[in-house]
């Protein structure tokens, strides 16, 4: 026997057996690339997940792009020119109703009734309707314009119906049908040079406007009835001012070019920058992200100014201070709280929390807080206190270990010192977890973030941007959030239309907001840690 | 503990000759009382949801009477409430209940005022429920233990598994509403199926014997299984983990030494030690699996089925049917119909088993796994 043959049999002696190979693999090889592979699933699933929101939502930026160019070809960016000042001059007569109310209220208070109040607004009627009238030729055009850019656009929306369904016979194999279809070619030249036409009348009808704005406003000043009223000297140079900038629609009504195209880039910046997201409408569709993200940012600052505070405290107390008994029954407890699910949380929030708050805000003594009364139940402080119940149990297991994972020579070469307890606690302890505590908050805040179903339940589902002139009231306005908007309006979008596209988008912004968070809660953890041991 | 014998030092009782108080120890005892204040806020934060919750559900689950439970709101479907006076009575009836008596009555003209699903009760949603959780957790904890003992007893560290770590990670903190979005894609519009013939308007592939076709799953329990099991894959894969790091290397080297290959190593000596602390740890998974309501909003979840999941033609058509869901019955009944006290019941009553069933899955799960530390010490 050789050497080598005499290791062999050596070897096979102490393995106890000959083993069994298939394609070269022993059975052993055969379960770890077994194990292997199932270890590779989350890789694969992150990547499945991009590339099947980024299936679905690909085709938007595109589409958006048409649905862009759509709207100037067709006129309606023209006519929103003019929309604009008409509907500035709306906000204007509004204005001035709040003065007359205001006037109304001043007179009642000093005695009179209401009638008499009313003989004493006479002058202040008859500005507020001659006021009301210089723009009514301007209103007309806009209106009739409205109508003629409308059925412009149905054609072109008709047309490219007919090619989707050209498209669809022939992927089914029905040549002939789809040459029979046949869908209009519209001549967008034409119809632009008709609206342009009809348009000129536009100049007299703003100069009228103009001219009679002034009238009236110089009449007001000059008048004995408007002296004194504060309300009505800022509505007259909010008008004056208006007045003096009605020309300037001309000048961009004359530079508009309905055949400028519209770039691939001021799709993506209408999606990301866009100020509004309306669907459905019969005028123009926009799928802006704004309204939804400072929704989901207003929802979720709420929530973290509540639970951050609470949940660091209890990590803190459970950590350090709590006696043994206490901690064996607060940790499971708050680990209880984090098994509720959202969508009882949301149901608590629509029966129960959004009328307590509400309730307690129409209490008389406390209407000096800002925002009180409200008028909406479901808003965003509803949603966001819910949203810090759902995120305290994860701040507060992760801060919690942080704490518990500090050396504890720190602490004893502390108290050595003659350091009270408080004191190590926040000279020693806090900044020694710090990066931890730092980690636990993003991680909530991810959480909360990407909640959906409380929000979807308890923030009023209004897609606006929160209005911040009104100061602390923001916080009590119902919003829209982007994981709700996907929630509500993904059932009902037909598949592969340009809404349906833009929920995928705003699908794939959550996933990387969501990667960002996590990615950064774990730069804090390993970058700032100080060195243990 | 011995770690907390400084920091939980009990304050001696007061005598004469005790130091007086200092700044430091005012202030100290002020934020502590600070602290104390916050924690048990929090804890009031929560007894007051559990318990309104709880209170106002009982109404509707126990009754005065025996057996003390409303076993009909258990194991009946949901019907539309009808709400009306008739002949001098006040009548709040159910669907069937209230055809047999507009028959009975030969079909009198009523004012009346009906609410959706707000009679009846949920048994199809607890079966839905059932069904979900038990066939993801199926898939999560098979690919999920697979995962975890390539990367604790396999893996020899490198690249490839800070890459895994990585996407575990990141997986844990996609929101759900994503993994829901990610399903209708993947499973509900694209996953394939076999057939006997092609289908031209979608991808498929010819397999010789017949055809793949990629025309999705549908709105299904298959998509919902698939969907929920890689969203609570991370906390299978990390309770997993931890079960397997609780045994000592001791276990392994011996059965090694004696000449067992890894696998036997692991079947005979890691897994049999380890298995009941994964499956008590993944509780937890359950609990989170029966309680997303986002993820199968657009992939399993009916809003109403008359059918129960047993009741198909096909038995392969168990798995291609949607279901109702307890959570996803809560969003439906707490917001597609008016809060009154007519809604209530069943709104409350649905909240309080879900609830209940979803914090007896928690709490089991922390018994358990109190009794298993108990048990293996090494």
């Amino acid at each position: 026997m050789s050497i080598n043959e005499q290791n062999a049999a050596l070897s096979a002696a102490l393995k106890g057996r000959a083993r069994a190979k298939v394609l070269g693999l022993t059975f052993d090889d055969v379960m770890r690339y077994f194990f292997g592979g199932n270890a590779t699933v989350a890789v694969i699933v992150l990547v499945l997940i991009l590339v099947f929101l980024g299936k679905e939502g690909a085709g938007f930026f595109g589409q958006n792009q048409v649905n862009l160019s759509v709207y100037r070809k067709a006129g309606l960016e023209y006519v929103d020119l003019m929309r604009m000042p008409m509907e500035e001059f709306t906000g204007l007569t509004r204005g001035l109703n709040d003065v007359r109310l205001n006037r109304f209220k001043v007179l009642l208070a000093s005695g009179k009734d209401a009638e008499q109040a009313n003989a004493a607004l006479e002058e202040f009627d008859a500005f507020a309707d001659q006021l009301g009238a210089v723009a009514g030729d301007a209103r007309g055009l806009m209106s009739d314009l409205t109508e003629v850019v409308s059925a412009v656009k149905t054609r072109v929306q008709i047309a490219a119906d007919k090619d989707l369904e050209r498209d669809m016979l022939r992927h089914a194999g029905r040549e002939a049908e789809a040459k029979a279809l046949k869908s209009e070619e519209v001549d967008f030249q034409k119809e632009i040079a008709a609206i342009k036409s009809a348009a000129g009348a536009w100049k007299p009808a703003s100069e009228a406007m103009g001219a009679g704005l002034r009238a009236a406003t110089a009449a007001a000043r000059s008048a004995a009835w408007a002296k004194g009223d504060k309300l009505l000297e800022k509505l007259l140079l909010k008008a004056e001012k208006f007045a003096v900038d009605l020309p300037e629609v001309e000048v961009r009504m004359a530079a508009w070019r309905w055949d400028e195209p519209v770039p691939y880039s001021r799709s993506v910046a209408a999606f990301l920058y866009g100020r509004e997201w309306i669907t459905a409408s019969f005028w123009q569709d926009w799928y802006g992200m704004l309204p939804l993200l400072s929704g989901s940012l207003l929802v979720a600052i709420i929530a973290m100014v509540v639970a951050v505070p609470l949940a660091i405290s209890c990590a803190i107390y459970v950590s350090e201070i709590a006696t043994p008994g206490e901690k064996a029954v607060i940790k499971p407890y708050i680990e209880f709280v984090s098994a509720i699910p959202s969508v009882v949380l949301g149901f608590f929030g629509i029966a129960v929390l959004g009328t307590v708050i509400r309730s307690l805000s129409q209490v008389e003594f406390l209407h000096w807080i800002p925002g009180f009364p409200m008028s909406e139940r479901l808003n965003a402080l509803t949603a966001g206190l819910l949203l810090a119940v759902t995120s305290i149990p994860t701040i507060f297991s992760l801060a919690e270990d942080a704490l518990a994972n500090v050396p504890r020579h720190f602490k004893e070469a502390s108290y050595a010192l003659g350091a009270t307890r408080f004191q190590t606690l926040v000279r020693v302890l806090i900044p020694a977890s710090l990066s931890g505590i730092i980690s636990a908050i993003l991680l909530g805040f991810g959480r909360v973030i990407g909640e959906t179903m409380v929000v979807l339940l308890c923030a009023g589902n209004r897609i606006a941007i929160p209005d911040f002139t009104q100061g602390v009231s923001a916080f009590f306005q119902p919003v829209h959030t982007m994981t709700g908007i996907i929630a509500q309006e993904m059932g009902e979008v037909a598949q592969g239309s340009i809404h349906y596209r833009a929920l995928f988008m705003v699908g794939i912004i959550l996933f990387f907001a969501s990667l960002i968070i996590n990615y950064i809660a774990q730069k804090v953890v390993r970058k700032y840690r100080i060195s243990i041991g | 503990m011995a770690t907390q014998d400084v920091s939980n030092m009990e304050v001696p009782p007061p005598h004469p000759f005790m130091r007086p108080a200092t700044a430091a120890m005012r202030s100290e005892r002020r934020a502590f009382n600070v602290f104390r204040m916050a924690t048990y806020s929090v804890l009031l934060a929560a007894t007051a949801i559990f318990g309104v919750i709880f209170v106002k559900g009982a109404d509707t689950i126990f009754t005065r009477e025996f057996p003390f439970v409303n076993i009909a709101f258990l194991i009946e479907s949901p019907e539309t409430l009808h709400v009306f006076d008739h002949e001098g009575q006040h009548h709040e009836i159910g669907d069937r209940e209230f055809r047999k008596y507009m028959e009975a009555h030969a079909n009198p003209t009523i004012a009346e005022e009906t609410y959706v699903y707000s009679a009846g009760g949920i048994f199809p949603c607890i079966v839905g429920t059932f069904f979900l959780v038990v066939g993801s957790m199926a898939i999560a904890l098979f690919v999920g233990i697979s995962a975890a003992v390539f990367l604790n007893e396999y893996s020899r560290g490198g690249r490839m598994v800070e890459l895994l770590q990585l996407a575990i990670l990141n997986l844990a903190g996609v929101p759900s509403i994503v993994f829901g979005l990610f399903g209708f894609g993947l499973f509900v519009l694209f996953a394939p199926i076999f057939a006997s013939a092609p289908d031209p308007s979608h991808l498929y592939i010819p397999l010789g014997f017949g055809y793949l076709n990629f025309t999705g799953w549908g709105v299904s329990l298959i998509s919902g299984w698939f969907t929920l099991a890689f969203m609570v894959l991370p906390v299978v894969i990390t309770a997993s983990e931890e079960s397997l790091k609780a045994v000592p290397k001791g276990f392994r080297e011996g059965s090694l030494a004696l000449g067992a290959t890894q696998w036997e190593a692991i079947r005979t000596n890691v897994l049999p030690y380890a298995l009941p602390g994964i499956l008590t740890s993944s509780i937890l998974g359950i609990a989170r699996v029966a309680g997303e309501t986002a993820p199968i909003m657009f992939t399993a979840a009916y809003v109403v089925r008359d059918r129960l999941p047993w009741q198909v033609d096909h038995v392969l058509d168990v798995l291609f049917q949607g279901v109702m869901a307890l959570p996803y019955h809560i969003y439906v009944v707490s917001s597609k119909i008016p809060q009154n006290a007519y809604t209530e019941r069943v709104q409350f009553g649905t909240a309080f088993v879900f609830l209940g069933l979803v914090l007896g899955i928690a709490l089991s799960s922390v018994i358990l796994r109190n009794r298993l530390r108990a048990r293996y010490r090494w």
